[in-house]
């Protein structure tokens, strides 16, 4: 009987619609609705944000600005695509303008930064080392394209295929493909000039 | 998450395999052993995984949802200035309408009369010349007495030879 029971209470995964039906319901005119769809794909649009800009806050009032265009746009989503696709079309030309007008400025501020090793215990060590890369991602990466580190970014951080990128971008396959290569050789120059410590490892694979 | 032996002997330069890659970016321990085997998972050891952003998710979602309805309600405001003055367009519109018959019905109504009087004028002279003398055989002409010195003086001719409009 308890069992019976079980299967006649709805979980979690039958009572959410998917992300179609949520825009069908904001569009049948539930506002509502729109915030349940904020709370689910916040950490996704803020993750790619950040990973692109770089900077917390920045990322914040991006990820903040999508939302606000996804609402103003939702009427021209169409059920036919992956609304996660159409998402992170809309993330990616907000976060490569305006990565486009703040590159110049930052270039300027990036160029004359130099990590510096923390010296830490055993323990500790590992865990620098993994927030170092981040670093030394953020301080190469500046030579790059916004599209390139936008890129780089989808494929290598969120394990997006290159047909993927091509349908959220616009662009043919080989188009992405060419720009992941330029990125990375890119990224090996700058690593090479300033953290010879870590291009070594490109250095003794070839 | 899988074990770091079974990361470490399904490790491939270049993998996709989702399992491998959570491995990559939560273990501390197999991240030389990584990077030996791809350098390529220098910079791919920071991805995946979810992050929130500051403040948390709700009060990210609070915030937009607040702007969204500013937004909404500035453009209410807007809408409603932007009617204004399309009324007042088509106010202005009528009123013009208005005025341009008006102007138009007076100068019609001025013009008429100078057509007309244009018209009698040469016809009055054409067809009815001032008559000082009269000489005829079968005529009879008669003189109306006049009562005052400056009363014009009338005179009727009766004559079957004259024509019909004189």
């Amino acid at each position: 009987m308890a069992a019976e029971l079980r299967l006649m209470i709805p979980t979690k995964e039958s009572v959410e619609p998917d992300d179609r039906q949520l825009v069908q319901t904001i569009r049948n005119g539930e506002p509502e609705a729109f915030e349940q769809l904020v709370r689910r794909k916040t950490s996704k649009v803020y993750s790619l944000c950040y990973r692109i800009i770089g900077n917390a806050e920045d990322a914040k009032d991006i990820s903040q600005l999508v939302f606000i265009k996804l609402w103003e746009n939702l009427d021209k989503y169409d059920a036919a695509y992956a609304f996660d696709t159409w998402l992170y079309r809309m993330v990616t030309n907000v976060a490569i303008d305006f990565m486009r007008n703040k590159q110049s400025r930052d270039n300027a501020v990036n160029s004359n930064l130099r990590l510096v090793k923390t010296v830490t215990d055993a323990e500790q060590g590992v865990v620098v080392q993994r927030k170092e890369i981040e670093n030394v991602f953020n301080a190469v990466s500046s030579v790059l394209s916004p599209k390139q580190k936008t890129i780089f970014v989808m494929r290598e951080m969120d394990d997006l295929p290159s047909s993927e990128i091509a349908r959220i971008l616009g662009c043919r396959e080989s188009t992405v493909r060419n720009h992941l290569f330029n990125a990375r050789k890119l990224m090996q120059q700058q690593l090479k000039k300033r953290f010879p410590e870590y291009s070594r490892l490109w250095e003794e694979r070839t | 998450m899988i074990t770091c032996q079974a990361f470490r002997s399904r490790l491939e330069p270049g993998s996709t395999d989702v399992e491998v890659l959570e491995h990559l970016r939560s273990c501390d321990a197999c991240l030389d052993h990584a990077l030996q085997i791809d350098p390529d998972n220098f910079f791919r050891a920071i991805g995946g995984g979810e992050l929130e952003p500051p403040g948390g998710v709700d009060a990210f979602a609070s915030d937009v949802m607040s702007q969204i309805r500013m937004r909404q309600t500035e453009g209410s405001v807007a809408r409603r200035f932007l009617i204004a003055p399309r009324r007042l367009a088509a106010a202005a519109a009528i009123v013009f309408a208005i005025g341009l018959s008006v102007v138009v019905y007076e100068k019609a109504n001025k013009t008429a009369p100078v057509q007309v009087a244009a018209a009698a004028r040469p016809a009055q002279l054409a067809t009815k010349p001032v008559v000082e003398t009269y000489d005829s055989k079968d005529a009879t002409i008669v003189e109306v007495p006049t009562e005052g010195k400056n009363d014009p003086q009338v005179v009727m001719i009766f004559d079957e030879s004259l024509p019909a409009d004189l």
